[in-house]
């Protein structure tokens, strides 16, 4: 298939592995969901410790279950990318190891009070599921069906972390204020988590005339705003003056983009900022240590090879 | 030998598996499947396994969800908190709510 008759036929779903697809088609979905399956890891090597420092029992329960299904959606997003020829399942999680694989900004920061969790958990889960759901009519068919599933799952996540931020929320008066500090140092990265504005954005078009993605960066933003705002200001958090967020005649929002540090959001795009190398190397770390358990597998899938089928992933 | 049959009913759909057929070789079997269970219902593809190629695990060997009550891990439970602010999350609720309604009828179904 040609790009033109690409272009023509994308509509969601379109197009599975049956269908032999441009390799800039297979390239721009690659880096797309290999982008999306990194963050999912990343995001639960970030959460990880909390298991640990959980409040509570039920608290630990739940942010087990949670780092547990955001594994499993990288598992599963790293299929949907296999299924394009481009790169195998092993290649991309080796670039993360090395530090090749990109992924989300928000996840290049410490997270290391309790009172953060619910930056992630809710603003940042929040965000992520607003782009996941329009995800679900990605022309791209196993990247789609990989959505479905994480969105049924994902309003766990959403709901714990506003339940979390509640609490923070009506705590007592030192909680509140460790909260409201919490809030204005993630905010602006929570502002970046949607990228740079549609035109200066470098994968936009591409992606979208081939129907990979649905909406751009600033509808997406917008839309993040539009719920989460009110949410903020519901649980008494104030904004930050800046970025400068204002709001249109028609309710949509305009962010003051040079309010944003875009070095920084580069810098970490790079995964060149400090904290790219502390978390990679964290991960790094950890498969180090779990090393002899993939090798105990793979071994054992050689040898029971010819007289079982292989086991599904 | 018997190969199981899934089929697609439109482009971007879910393969579900719809039943059976006898056939010696994968061409036949595809063939079959087509016969039996391609003609009326709508279907887009059909996939057709080895059934021994199969692995199965069910009811009797394990407990599904495990045996406590895991009831954290569900949106549901957050009755704090509404999902009715963002039409994701309510629909993500929604699709919980329904699952563990059928986990709950399957398991009283399975008992009595």
């Amino acid at each position: 298939m040609d790009i033109e008759t690409v272009k023509e036929r994308a509509a969601p779903r379109a197009f599975s592995p049956k269908d032999d697809m441009p390799e800039e088609y297979r390239k721009a979905a690659t880096r797309m969901i290999q982008f999306h399956a990194n963050s999912e890891i990343m995001g639960a090597y970030l959460e990880r410790p909390f298991i640990r420092q959980a409040p509570s029992l039920d608290r630990k329960l739940a942010f087990s279950a949670k780092v547990q299904d955001e594994i499993g959606h990288g598992q599963l997003l790293y299929r949907a990318a296999e299924s394009l020829g481009i790169k195998t399942r092993e290649e991309m999680l080796e670039e993360l190891a090395t530090g090749d694989g990109k992924f989300l900004n928000c996840f290049h920061y410490p997270m290391e009070e309790w009172v953060e969790t619910p930056m992630i958990g809710f603003f940042v889960d929040g965000a992520a599921m607003r782009r996941q759901a329009t995800l679900k009519r990605s022309s791209w068919e196993p990247y789609a069906h990989a959505m479905d599933k994480v969105c049924f799952e994902e309003g766990f996540h959403v709901k714990h972390g506003e339940d979390i931020l509640r609490e923070l929320a009506t705590g007592s008066r030192a909680e509140r204020e460790r909260l409201q500090e919490a809030f204005e140092t993630w905010w602006p990265r929570i502002i970046q988590f949607f990228g740079p504005t549609d035109d200066k954005s470098t994968h936009h078009d591409f992606a979208s005339e081939v129907g990979l993605k649905q909406l751009s960066n600033d509808e997406l933003r917008n839309a993040f705003l539009n719920a989460y705002i009110p949410k903020a200001e519901k649980y008494g958090l104030e904004i930050p003056e800046e970025p400068r967020i204002r709001k249109r005649d028609d309710g949509t929002y305009r962010v003051v983009e040079d309010d944003l540090d875009w070095d920084e959001f580069f810098t970490v795009a790079k995964n060149d900022y400090e904290g790219s190398h502390v978390q990679i190397g964290k991960r790094h770390d950890t498969q180090e240590a779990v090393e002899w358990v993939r090798t105990v597998l793979d071994e054992h899938e050689q040898t029971s090879m010819g007289t079982a089928p292989a086991a599904a992933d | 030998m018997i190969w199981e049959v899934f089929r697609q009913e439109k482009p971007g759909g879910y393969h579900t598996h719809c039943g059976n057929v006898h056939a010696p070789d994968a061409e036949m079997a595809k063939l079959f499947a087509e016969v039996q269970h391609g003609r009326r219902k709508p279907t887009n593809s059909l996939w057709v396994v080895p059934q021994p190629e199969i692995a199965e695990v069910d009811a009797e060997d394990t407990t599904f969800g495990g045996t406590t009550d895991k009831s954290y891990r569900w949106a549901m439970t957050y009755t704090g908190v509404d999902a009715s602010f963002a039409e994701e999350v309510a629909e993500s609720q929604r699709e919980q709510e329904t699952a563990d309604r059928e986990r709950e009828e399957v398991t009283a179904g399975g008992n009595s």
